[in-house]
């Protein structure tokens, strides 16, 4: 009987603490927490870095303004390393451990595919600052993405190079454990078919890899006007510098992945004239306060460097998730 | 194209080959797979880089002050990490290497971040036309150095003393010691061979690809290792065998437009290897180890 009763109050001092548990980390914080999916370190680091640059940019300027529901407003940062196996780690521990309310990213269109059936089934709003691909926000109801898509940038870009740059042939490389550059290839397939321009040649590379020797090679012995590359920046400079290498003088045309200054770094000479696209490109003669006043806060935070897309998208992402709440 | 591809290969193999070698000669005498290897050659193409940008040195200095750190942080590791341990299982050193490369990744994540940097051009790119092939300057540069290296330690472990003091050990290294051979100083020199031809590798791949990272280590290491598996572990005209196969294979793949396969397509021809041969091409008979 003693032994019973004993029980019987352990397990409701127990009961207790778990619904006390519960409530505490509910409402009593003082603080909405959004939390940031990217990557700080490994290949697309550039993408993770600049979209919290500027989710940090907004954090402040809401907090100035006085937050939100008279809360502050809270980035909780992580990193997975530009590694597809630890973003559903990530995207568990922000939403478990750190009860978010909103997470925004992946930048990457693979790594948002990996995150968002996790922030789908636990019923937190994932927004995407840069997921271009395809069949992203398809995933549920609770995932968006503020960004220019590639199935209506890739069509612009390709009417552009056969129509204006007179481009008839064109060598597409894909890299193919890369999802957007997977996708972007879809597109850009669909879309050079639609403007007549013929692939002569389709190359594979992965990312991670510096040593293109064997596919460009390949290229070689083929006759084309210029080639679409739909992977990252690390990889697109390398590539380029080994078709300078092999005495090929075409440029390289490509998406927002290109978009970094580790594009210049890695290619140096070998990008000049290669084309990208982007969904945001500082301005600084803008006529939008908003943008203005964005473009010099950035400036001034960073020794005076201007922001690119990824940094305005995940400026935008926090705002709208405010604007929302 | 074919023989443009085959030097592409050759090239890419020979740099396998440079890391396989350091595998396949600590192998030989202590039965240790050094996990730690890869790092080494990631650390040599770092300080390669530094010599030539901040230091402004000839590319060929570059290399030397490479492959001199690189033998300093070899021994070093052997003395810290796996000297305490050599009378222990088997398992215990590895672990030891698996601890020891995290811990130089990670250091070297830290000191010169997570993005890939890029070499500098170091050599102008002149290329050769022979026939329809086309050689860069810095591909005959690769071939010759490789070629120089491995010749040299031909000679060293055939002609001189302490070259024939480590085949002794390979042979059976508890008698050596009886002998009055010093072990310790075999082993020492050993890992100080293995760490400078994994420098030079480092900072020739670098010179090839123009990119080096912290990570770099990770598959040139994993992939060496197979070389050397696959010429035959312990064995040193097999490693460097292993090395050239493994990079042809590579190149093979992409050359054949399956450029997402290409790992795939070389191990796969290592595992058919070893069904066949399990002691790798040029390996001893499993009986001589028992």
């Amino acid at each position: 009987m003693n032994k019973k009763l004993s029980a019987l109050i352990t397990m409701l001092v127990f009961s207790l603490v778990i619904l006390a548990g519960c409530g505490s980390s509910g409402s009593s914080d003082d603080t909405i927490k959004i939390g940031f999916l990217g990557a700080k370190t490994g290949g697309h680091a550039s993408y993770g870095l600049e979209t919290l640059k500027g989710m940090k940019m907004a954090e402040e300027d809401i907090n100035a303004a006085g937050g939100l529901l008279g809360k502050n407003v809270a980035i909780v940062e992580t990193d997975h390393g530009s590694k597809n196996s630890e973003a559903s780690t990530v995207t568990d521990k922000l939403i478990n451990n750190d009860k978010v309310v909103a997470i925004v990213g992946d930048p990457t269109t693979g790594l948002t595919k990996i995150a968002a059936p996790i922030a789908q089934d636990n019923q937190v709003v994932l927004l995407s600052a840069g997921a271009v691909g395809t069949g992203v926000v398809e995933i549920g109801d609770y995932i968006f993405r503020d960004t220019l898509l590639d199935a209506l940038a890739a069509p612009a870009v390709t009417k552009y190079c056969a129509e204006e740059l007179d481009w008839k042939k064109v060598a597409l490389i894909t890299s193919v454990n890369n999802d957007y550059s997977v996708s972007l290839s879809n597109i850009f397939r669909d879309a050079l078919k639609k403007y007549n321009v013929e692939i002569v040649t389709e190359q594979q590379v992965k990312d991670g890899d510096t040593n293109f020797s064997a596919q460009v090679t390949n290229l070689t012995d083929q006759e084309f006007d210029g080639i679409v590359f739909t992977g990252y920046y690390t990889e697109g400079g390398l590539l380029m510098k080994e078709v300078r290498k092999q005495g090929l003088k075409q440029v390289m045309v490509g998406g927002d992945g290109l978009l970094s200054p580790v594009l210049w770094e890695m290619g140096e000479a070998a990008v000049e004239s290669s084309m990208v696209y982007t969904g945001f490109a500082p301005d600084p003669n803008t006529d939008n306060e908003k943008t203005k006043a964005f473009i010099d806060k950035y400036k001034a935070n960073n020794g005076n460097k201007l922001p690119d897309m990824f940094s305005a998208q995940g400026y935008d992402a926090v705002m709208l998730i405010a604007e929302a709440i | 194209m074919f023989w443009q591809q085959l030097i592409n290969g050759i090239t890419l193999g020979s740099t396998y080959a440079l890391i396989a070698l350091g595998y396949t000669m600590v192998y030989g005498i202590i039965q240790l797979i050094n996990f730690a290897h890869g790092e080494i050659y990631m650390i040599g193409a770092f300080v390669g880089v530094v010599a030539v940008t901040v230091f402004q040195l000839n590319i060929f200095i570059a290399l030397f002050v490479a492959m001199t750190v690189c033998i300093i942080i070899g021994v070093s590791v052997e003395r810290i990490a796996y000297k305490p341990l050599r009378r222990s299982t088997r398992l215990a050193p590895l672990i030891s290497a698996i601890g020891v490369s995290i811990f130089l990744q990670t250091l070297m994540t830290l000191i010169a971040g997570p993005q890939a940097v890029g070499f500098p051009q170091v050599i102008n790119d002149q290329l050769y036309h022979i026939g329809s092939v086309t050689v860069s300057k810095v591909q005959v540069i690769i071939l010759i150095l490789a070629s120089a290296l491995m010749v040299g330690l031909q000679l060293i472990i055939k002609y001189l003393r302490i070259g024939k003091a480590m085949r002794a050990a390979s042979e059976d290294y508890d008698t050596a010691s009886l002998m009055g051979i010093n072990v310790n100083r075999v082993i020492s020199f050993t890992f100080a061979l293995g760490s400078a031809l994994a420098a030079a590798g480092g900072v020739m791949v670098g010179m090839y690809f123009n990119s080096i990272h912290p990570l770099m280590g990770v598959m040139a290491g994993t992939k060496a290792f197979c070389a050397a598996v696959l010429g035959g572990i312990g064995s040193i005209p097999g490693a460097m065998l292993g090395g050239l196969f493994l990079g042809v294979a590579e190149v093979g793949g992409v050359a054949l437009g399956y450029g997402g396969y290409r790992d795939a397509i070389a191990f796969t021809l290592l595992i058919l290897v070893l069904l066949f041969k399990p002691t790798g091409l040029l390996g001893r008979p499993i009986q001589r180890k028992v």
